[in-house]
């Protein structure tokens, strides 16, 4: 029993890692796309499960309201021929600087993490240095 | 087997099966509690409400009946249940969720409470009609629009401008926003039932109600100006003036109707009608508005000397930057500005065209019912003009069609506007159309034969005996007769004794139209000679006419008595008939018109002018008065009639009787002459005492006569008005039906 406690504890750990590192992506990714162009949520959905990053809708939508009332996000109502009208989102000026801001941050994180995750040589032996005091 | 209901989901009716209701519905509830302290909770909620209602109405393109289990189960999982929601958001609460895992999920739902983002005071962009001031108002408040809107257009109204001064400083100081709605449901203008703006039915959507109501209350003081002149025309209380806006109630209801009017937007988007309309308002909506009325409440007041000091130090910075904003923005919002003023604009004109259009409208509603009345009010007549059944039927034909249907259309289409009905098909209208031609062609039908009864003339002329006076005077007076006709008021116009007939009833009509002329006898005696006059479609019809006139002349020596009148029964028919008597005196003779002859009115009807008269004086128009003035003795001289006393008082008359002209007619100052007519008054009494006066200025006692006093006072059974010369609607409906 401990140590299925021990291992629940640990695979949630796994999953809040994973779910943070996504959740930290999942912002930028969404003003990527909306960058593009006035974009409906279930396209961008669409448009992440095709860059392979599965999102619930259910996610999505508070997101977008919250990026929305802290002014990064603008929308317009458009009638739909088909069920009730549709909101499309659009990056407003704020927006905008703030997805550039971000797409900076990314390209030096992504830049970093990646000659991190891709340095293949070990580290330096500390074992065999000798402190200098 | 399920059972399906159908909901209103979102604006569309969605058939679905009951337990998948039951899941979307938990599920939908889940999700509110999930979101419960997340800012845009509702709209959050909306927004996956709605991306619901879409997906329904696909699978129900795709052919499918209804919507099942599955495929809200399918929806919901590509949504995610609140569940791994919570799973992949757990990172925003990093902090606590540590302790969370272990805990157990309950806790999160125990969160600490968001305050809600401080709220500020912007122009909504997204919703405005000039500047979106008071929308940014409303959504401060938190309250609809709509009604900032209209509470703003009455400050200004009541302030002469200066409300309007403050909206465009606030335009200018407040920055604008892409404010989300507030409220779920909104006042609009409902442009898809409408009769004249669409303002009464989208207040039936806002309050919920049946959409006839407000127009109801909105049409009231029209239709009770409708009614009320209708029970004015029945009661004879004859009033032409269209009481269009009754008192300060109606008028009040017109500003109101105008200002709803260019206040309120039109819902046209699906998302506005759904709006308009709301959601459905039950205990646990109300609930939730109060509850966070109540929490906003609390960190409002908070807020609200926060932002005081904030706004403080940053106004002058805001205004710098707002007027370079107002600046930037002007060449967009001028456009929009400019059609808001023409907006405006457009409305007060409309307003202003609508307000004479129903005036005019309205006028004519009340003649058509003025002239349908007058039209039932000749009723009692009708049998005296029309002959023959083809008439009857004209005559019947033409006072329905004619006249009603305006009225029964007229009423027809705003009860019709009133209840929302609408007909594809103009069947009604086509039907009243011809119905109503068909009454103007019988009508004009119905005029012309009546005007060919009247086309020829003719009269009869016999000379009638009497004996030579004894006194060398003949007074002439129409007989006391052992009826009182009292010029009853007949249908609205008070004839006050001026109509052409006394009585009027089925049997009989008691014609007054007799004349007395003078004229110098050729020879030593008097003669009276008596000319009948009718009118008929040919010659021989008006001879005939003419000689069935009754008018007998009876004399007592001096006393030359005429009847009151003729009478006229239906087989007769009214052809304007008249009787002309003629008196002959003798030079050096005298004469003395009682007043009672002026009774006689003299009545022409001439349809073809092109015949000449036997007399043409007075033809043309109504001789009220006769060629001498009455109760003064005049005497036959060469040059024609004198007064044998001269008049002290007035010089007019003088001149006039210096110069007699030929059927010795005063043109002139007449009327100043007439007594008091001895019909008016009621009492013999009184008829004695008006006499007298006369007599004593002429200085010739009057005397009355013993009989004739005891026939005078015999007639105190007086005709009671109620009797057959009265008429009541009642009694016109009753020979009507």
């Amino acid at each position: 029993m401990n140590a299925c406690y021990i291992k629940k504890i640990l695979v949630m750990n796994i999953e809040n890692t994973q779910s943070q590192m996504r959740k930290g992506i999942l912002e930028f990714c969404i003003l990527s796309i909306i960058r593009r162009g006035e974009a409906y949520p279930s396209d961008i959905v669409e448009e992440m499960k095709s860059a392979n990053l599965h999102i619930l809708e259910g996610t999505l939508y508070p997101l977008l309201t919250r990026l929305k009332n802290s002014d990064m996000l603008t929308y317009r109502w458009v009638e739909s021929n088909s069920g009730p009208p549709r909101k499309y989102f659009s990056l407003t000026e704020k927006g905008l600087s703030f997805y550039k801001e971000l797409e900076a941050t990314w390209s030096e994180l992504a830049n970093a993490v990646h000659a991190l995750a891709n340095k293949t040589d070990s580290m330096p032996d500390t074992t065999n240095q000798n402190p200098s005091f | 087997m399920k059972k399906i209901i159908n909901i209103n989901f979102h604006g569309r009716v969605v058939p679905i099966e009951e337990t998948a209701y039951d899941i979307l519905k938990q599920y939908i509830e889940s999700l509110r509690k999930h979101f419960a302290n997340e800012e845009g909770r509702d709209e959050i909620v909306n927004d996956i409400e709605n991306r619901f209602a879409e997906l329904f109405s696909y699978r129900l393109q795709k052919g499918s009946t209804c919507i099942t289990d599955d495929d809200v189960n399918t929806i919901i999982t590509s949504m995610g249940r609140p569940e791994d929601l919570e799973k992949e958001d757990m990172s925003q609460n990093s902090a606590t969720s540590e302790t969370n895992s272990g805990a157990g999920r309950q806790s999160f739902s125990q969160q600490q409470y968001v305050p809600e983002e401080p709220r500020n005071l912007y122009r909504a962009e997204n919703d405005k009609i000039l500047g979106g001031v008071c929308a940014g108002l409303a959504a401060y408040l938190r309250i609809d629009p709509s009604i900032v809107r209209i509470i703003y257009a009455l400050i200004i109204l009541g302030s002469f401008g200066f409300g309007f001064l403050l909206y465009i400083i606030l335009w200018i100081v407040l920055p604008p926003k892409s404010l989300a709605a507030t409220v779920r449901k909104r006042l609009y203008r409902n442009p898809d039932s409408r009769v004249i703006a669409g303002v009464a039915s989208g207040m039936a959507a806002y309050f919920n109600i049946q959409v006839w109501i407000p127009r109801l209350i909105f049409a009231l003081p029209l239709i009770l100006g409708i009614i009320t002149s209708i029970f004015r025309n029945a009661w004879f209380d004859f009033d032409p003036a269209p009481v269009f806006f009754t008192g300060g109630f109606g008028g009040t209801l017109f500003v109101i109707y105008i200002i709803l009017w260019i206040v309120l937007p039109e819902a046209t988007t699906a998302s506005e009608k759904l709006e308009m309309r709301g959601e459905k308002v039950d205990l646990e909506s109300i609930k939730n508005t109060i509850k966070s009325d109540l929490e906003g409440l609390k960190y409002r007041a908070r807020d609200v000397s926060a932002e005081m000091r904030e706004r403080a130090q940053e106004f002058t910075k805001d205004v710098k930057q707002a007027t370079q904003h107002f600046a930037s923005e002007a060449a967009p919002v001028a456009r929009r500005t400019g059609s808001g003023i023409g907006h405006v604009i457009g409305v007060l004109f409309k307003a202003f065209f609508l307000f004479i259009a129903g005036i005019m409208a309205f006028a004519l509603i009340m003649f058509l019912i003025g002239l349908l009345f007058s039209g039932a009010g000749a009723f009692p007549f009708r049998s005296y003009l029309v002959s023959g059944v083809w008439q009857n039927f004209l005559a019947w034909t033409s006072l329905v069609l004619f006249l009603c249907i305006p009225v029964i259309a007229l009423l027809t289409w705003l009860i019709r506007r009133i209840m929302g009905v609408r007909s594809r098909n103009n069947y009604l209208g086509y039907a009243f159309g011809s119905l109503w031609v068909i009454g103007l062609i019988s009508f004009i039908i119905f005029i012309s034969m009546l005007l060919n009864n009247f086309r020829t003339r003719a009269s009869m002329e016999d000379e009638l005996n009497i004996t030579q006076p004894s006194t060398g005077k003949i007074i002439v007076r129409t007989t006391e007769g052992k009826v009182s006709y009292y010029g009853s008021d007949w249908f609205g116009f008070d004839w006050n004794n001026n109509g052409p007939f006394y009585s009027l009833n089925e049997d009989s009509v008691m014609m007054n139209t007799v004349r007395v002329n003078f004229t110098k006898s050729q020879d030593s005696n008097y003669h009276v000679q008596r000319v009948r006059f009718s009118h008929g479609n040919s010659p021989a019809v008006a001879k005939s006419l003419a000689s069935q006139i009754q008018f007998d002349i009876q004399q007592k020596d001096s006393f030359l008595y005429l009847p009151q009148g003729f009478a006229i029964t239906p087989t007769q028919k009214f052809r304007n008939q008249q009787v002309l008597i003629v008196v002959e005196i003798p030079v050096g003779k005298r004469i003395i018109m009682n007043n009672s002859i002026e009774d006689y009115h003299w009545f022409n009807i001439n349809v073809n002018r092109r015949h000449s008269h036997w007399d043409n004086e007075g033809d043309d128009y109504w001789s009220d008065y006769n060629p001498v003035a009455s109760d003064v003795e005049y005497i036959m001289t060469d040059k024609g009639l004198e007064r044998t006393q001269k008049i002290k008082e007035g010089s007019d008359e003088e001149d006039n009787d210096n110069t007699p002209h030929e059927g010795y007619r005063y043109k002139g100052k007449t009327d100043s002459l007439k007594h008091k007519k001895i019909k008016d008054t009621i009492k013999p009494k009184a008829t004695a005492s008006v006499i007298n006066p006369a007599n004593a200025e002429s200085k010739k006692p009057f005397l009355l006569q013993k009989e004739e006093w005891k026939e005078i006072s015999g007639n105190s059974s007086l005709k009671e008005p109620g009797n057959d010369s009265f008429y009541s609607p009642f009694n016109i409906l009753s020979k009507m039906m």
